[in-house]
């Protein structure tokens, strides 16, 4: 009687079509940047501020900008670099904000309302208002500067995780407020102490939003330069993002270097947030009152 | 609402009680309020012991007090001193030590980047989140292709800033740029995006139009955490698709909606590498500074650190204070 | 299934860095000094010979995206090779955060063994505090050092009067020229002779043909015109006097200097969105052959290098001149050096692999290779590459026969005031909003 997951019915409506070619417009937006970017890298340099909106074919299509990428700097070591950091800071916010959100959505307790201000606060501090105590504080641990590749990539670790706990710690707040409180009493009733009631029936259900909080907090990491250029000195621990800034400059001319670097930053990302997106997706199907 | 009483352990009893009041109303938003209404509220007999709590929450907050509050704090103290280059220390106290605080007050480009910030907030709500949750909506409602949309909608945010800007400013440039080149061949003729009456807009565009992937995968996840099971409820129970969305999906999505309140106004506040690229220095003529962008400005450009601290400060407090007062209009509710 | 993935990821990400840590508390244990891990080595070396191989921290600003980087590797891998010492490179571009970032190493005891930087008032901090050694201390123990280098031409601190940092290459600025433009409007390229008035009148007729005659981004780069207008009301022994007020001697060159941008501004010798273009929108004017004359830098050679459709149709030429100033004197100097940093000069492993370091880098077929065309403090001055193109060639004549150079009165306000000034007033002076008096007045007054 109750058909499972089709509301619509298979007919196309006028406005199924509307909602359609609204969908596609928006899509062309955000897409032709990145076919830009793409197109522009296999471009000579010196075209692309003269013509960089017509396709390079023939003289001007190249593969130079990828050779230049390629054999100037180790790029496969700089993955290296960025997926480890990247993935211990996804990793251990997820951990952390996870047990924050859940503890801030659920208990009342006194001063609260402060603690949930403090957090909103911290979101707004800008980096680099807060790089230098940090730098000093981490020289004093003697991770910072250092030869070794692993307490580089720690020196950019730690602040990092800090950095996201505020935004995921929001983000997954939102999120588990929104689950009701049904399941977690009846499973009280059964006998669940709060670590059961966490690990069986909170996280299953968030599954969703650890992958939209995992994705954000990945690509921030990622992309974070500022942090980047500030911890790590020395080439081999280098992040792709700090080593492809260092071969292209803002004010510099080779722009087809830059589109390349470009594409070679954003590859990895992508193949993360596809992977990621199937989990997000998974929700769809998952009600949320299925146990 | 076998369902329910099937996959989960809940008492007979309150099962019955909840298929009594669906049977007897025939109005969808009733169905929700009596549902939701079941819910415990928050100081369930679970969470009235607080030992767990501290478990919960140290590891996050010690992290957070080491990193974020301990430093932010010694910002605080510079705003206080004298200091001329970033990294080096302070070189004793400002006469008077307020000093940086009075300038803040006198200073009009200061007036100017809180003007444009708070627009930008306004524009960010209205554009930035009113977009996504168009988008998000649509493509909840839609069969087909709903992977390729989310996948493709999250391609500006992925691409660096740099790279944009590149683009934009391409896009815009003066001489021989997409939309110039546009215009010239239609007969007009070219325009400077960048002056006096147009800096607006060339430097809003492209921040709303980055962050909308953004807020449109937070509210597409919010959109998957409503069950399906609701919907079906209350089709059953005639509700019409705008009503779903008016009488369900809205409400429930209220506690997302107003964490995307709160990353607007943080976002807003913050913004800086596009509106840098495109838009440095407060061109034109220092009408289109923001609150991030003058903040840098003054301590990597001008190196007057203690006053670029001075300005961080501000913008902390003005984000806490816009966001709590944002939050007691949209009250978040617990369900 | 995710959560085992992110799980196993975590335990290789934490079994990883515990195996990185593991190396580095082993060394540490061995440290004896209060320096960072990156003195280990040294002092392992120490009790091994006092002459064995050292390995030093070298920061320069031939990273990234310089012109110069590969010339730069190619010497520090020649110096390796010598002398057996390892360098650990952790050079950057120059921007403000590279700046930032080596005065935040310097505070918390983290700097570099050698330190290519300004010699000017951005190194200021540096000499007050001790932290770099004088070329005279290092000259009582190493006689020889430096001596490929006129001492005149070695520029002093403006903190103390001393000498800290062995040069490279400097730089130059001068009028690029586009001569196809010229040619198209009837201008001839202008020569050693060139005057403002004959400037003013080639500018209206450049102007009256369609094309833009300068090429500046106001909004950006005003430098250099702000520097060379100056220079026409003053002379080369004068221009890098720093005035107290808009009204003495110097002060008064300053605001004649700035009242003619405002002229060439209001005569629409700029381009019409030079008030909201960026630089490399305006040079690029010149590449496409719409703008005729632009002043600018020795690094910029590279660009057109770069972004010329034929070199053959650019030349860089002097600028041209009012009254005591003659066009062939040139703004120039030797804006950045070598340092050697106290700290590495008192350990006493590294003390000889920087000195010799230091002098590897600034030999003279190294320094020729650098900037073939710079100014330059070389005893014997430099050779120009045998494959140079034609732009490279006139820059050469332009320098040999340059009768005076004085360094660019630009480097001597602190950071604040410069940007204030550059970003800040000349936009609301050249459009009438501020009075030339006090923008340079209120410049001068913000002090360190």
């Amino acid at each position: 009687m109750l058909k499972k997951g089709k509301l619509r019915g298979r007919k196309i409506t006028p406005r199924g079509i509307l909602i359609y070619i609204l969908l596609s417009i928006w899509a062309i937006t955000t897409i032709y940047p990145f076919f830009w970017v793409i197109v522009n890298s296999f471009r000579q340099k010196k075209l692309i501020r003269s013509d960089s909106f017509s396709l390079p074919m023939g003289v001007s299509f190249t593969f130079d900008n990828y050779q230049t990428a390629f054999s100037r700097v180790d790029i496969l070591g700089a993955y290296k670099n960025s997926l480890i950091i990247s993935c211990s800071v996804t990793v251990i916010v997820l951990i952390l904000a996870a047990l924050a959100a859940y503890g801030m959505a659920r208990y009342t307790f006194r001063g609260k309302e402060i603690l949930r201000g403090l957090i909103i606060a911290s979101m707004m501090f800008p980096a680099f208002s807060t790089i230098i105590p940090v730098f000093r504080m981490m020289f004093g641990w003697n991770i910072v500067n250092t030869e070794s590749v692993g307490l580089s990539q720690l020196s950019v670790i730690l602040p990092q995780i800090a950095g996201n706990l505020s935004f995921a710690i929001v983000v997954l707040m939102g999120y588990m407020r929104s689950i009701p409180i049904e399941l977690e009493e009846a499973a009280y009733l059964e006998g669940y102490n709060i670590y059961q009631i966490i690990f069986k029936i909170i996280v299953p259900l968030a599954k969703p939003s650890f992958a939209t909080v995992a994705i954000f907090t990945f690509l921030w990491s990622y992309n974070d330069l500022f942090t980047q250029m500030f911890f790590l000195r020395f080439k081999n621990t280098f992040t792709i993002t700090r080593l492809l800034n260092e071969i292209t400059s803002i004010a510099g001319v080779n722009y087809g270097l830059m589109a390349a670097a470009v594409v070679l930053v954003v590859v990895p990302v992508l193949l993360v947030y596809i992977g990621l997106q199937k989990n997000i997706i998974k929700g769809l199907t998952t009600g949320a009152l299925k146990g | 609402m076998q369902l329910l009483r099937s996959k989960n352990n809940i008492s007979p009893q309150k099962t019955i009680k909840l298929e009594k009041f669906l049977i007897e109303s025939g109005d969808g938003a009733t169905v929700l309020r009596l549902y939701l209404k079941e819910g415990a509220s928050m100081n369930s007999v679970i969470y009235k012991r607080k030992t767990p709590l501290l478990v919960l929450l140290i590891p996050a907050f010690l992290f957070m007090t080491l990193f974020l509050y301990y430093p932010f704090v010694m910002n605080i103290f510079n705003s206080f001193t004298k200091i001329t280059g970033l990294g080096t220390s302070g070189e004793g106290y400002n006469t008077p030590w307020y000093a940086n605080y009075v300038h803040l007050l006198d200073d009009p480009l200061m007036r100017t980047s809180l003007k444009n910030t708070l627009l930008l907030m306004l524009a960010t709500l209205v554009f930035q989140v009113g977009i996504a949750l168009l988008l998000a909506l649509m493509v909840d409602s839609i069969r087909k292709g709903t992977q390729f949309f989310r996948t493709v909608y999250f391609f500006p945010i992925v691409i660096s800033a740099t790279a944009l800007g590149l683009l934009f400013n391409l896009i815009f440039l003066y001489n021989g740029g997409m939309i110039n080149q546009l215009l010239e061949k239609l007969g007009s003729g070219a325009i400077d995006w960048k002056d006096g009456t147009h800096y607006l807009f060339t430097m809003f565009f492209p921040v709303m139009w980055q962050y909308v992937g953004f807020y449109f995968v937070i509210l597409v996840t919010g959109l998957n955490n409503i069950s399906r099971d609701i919907y079906e409820a209350a089709e059953i129970d005639g509700a019409s698709g705008l009503g779903r969305i008016r009488y369900i999906t809205l409400p429930l999505l209220r506690n997302v909606l107003c964490v995307c309140l709160t990353l607007a106004i943080t976002g807003a506040l913050k913004v800086f590498d596009l509106p840098w690229i495109m838009m440095g220095s407060g061109m034109p003529l220092d009408k289109s500074w923001l609150t991030g962008t003058y903040m840098y400005h003054q301590t990597f450009s001008m190196g007057d650190v203690d006053y670029g601290s001075t300005i961080g400060i501000v913008i902390v407090v003005l984000g806490v204070v816009v966001s709590q007062i944002a939050n007691r209009i949209f009250k978040e509710k617990d369900y | 299934m995710k959560k085992v993935i992110a799980l196993v990821l975590a335990l290789t990400v934490c079994g990883s860095l515990v195996l990185g840590c593991q190396n580095t508390t082993k060394t540490s244990v061995t440290d004896t000094t209060a320096a960072g891990p990156a003195t280990t080595k040294a002092t392992t070396a120490e009790t091994t010979a006092a002459a064995g191989p050292a390995k030093i921290t070298v920061v320069t600003s031939y990273g990234g995206d310089d012109g110069n980087r590969a010339n730069y590797e190619t010497a520090v891998a020649a110096y390796e090779k010598a002398t057996g010492n390892t360098v650990n490179d952790a050079s950057g571009t120059s921007n403000e955060e590279w700046k930032a970032k080596i005065m935040a190493d310097f505070e918390t005891g983290a700097e570099p063994d050698v330190l290519f930087y300004f010699n000017g008032a951005d190194a200021n901090d540096l000499v007050n505090n001790k932290k770099v050694v004088s070329i005279d201390t290092i000259r009582a123990a190493y006689p020889d050092f430096a001596s490929n280098m006129k001492d005149d031409l070695i520029p002093a601190s403006p903190a103390d009067g001393q000498k800290y940092a062995v040069p490279v290459n400097g730089y130059w600025e001068a009028l690029y020229v586009n001569k196809s433009v010229l040619e198209a409007c009837g201008v001839k390229v202008p020569g050693a002779d060139y005057t403002w008035t004959q400037f003013l009148t080639d500018c209206e007729t450049i102007k009256a043909k369609g094309y833009t005659p300068i090429a500046c981004s106001l909004a950006e780069v005003p430098h250099y015109w702000f520097e060379y207008s100056i220079f026409n009301h003053d002379t080369v022994a004068t221009h890098a006097t720093l005035p107290a007020s808009s009204t003495d001697t110097a002060g008064k060159a300053w605001v004649a200097g700035l009242n003619d941008i405002k002229t060439l501004f209001d005569k629409g010798y700029f381009p019409t969105n030079t008030l909201t273009s960026t630089d490399a929108e305006t040079f690029q004017l010149m590449a496409d052959n719409k703008a005729a004359f632009a002043i600018d830098g020795s690094w910029k050679i590279g660009w057109f290098q770069e972004n010329a459709a034929d070199i053959n149709d650019f030349t860089v030429t002097y600028v041209p001149a009012q009254n005591e100033r003659k066009a062939t004197d040139l703004i120039g100097g030797l804006s950045m050096g070598y340092y050697i940093t106290e700290k590495a000069w008192n350990d006493p492993a590294k003390r000889e692999a920087c000195v010799k370091f230091v002098e590897a880098m600034t030999k003279d077929d190294v320094v020729s290779l650098f900037g073939a065309t710079a100014v330059t403090a070389l005893k014997n001055g430099t050779t120009a590459p045998a494959d140079a193109d034609s732009l490279t060639i006139a820059a050469l004549a332009m320098t040999k026969s340059a009768t005076g150079v004085a360094p660019a009165v630009q480097d001597k306000l602190n950071q604040t005031a410069r940007t204030e000034l550059f970003s800040g007033s000349i936009k609301n002076i050249v459009t009438g909003s501020l009075d030339t008096a006090k923008a340079i007045d209120a410049a001068l007054a913000i002090k360190e």
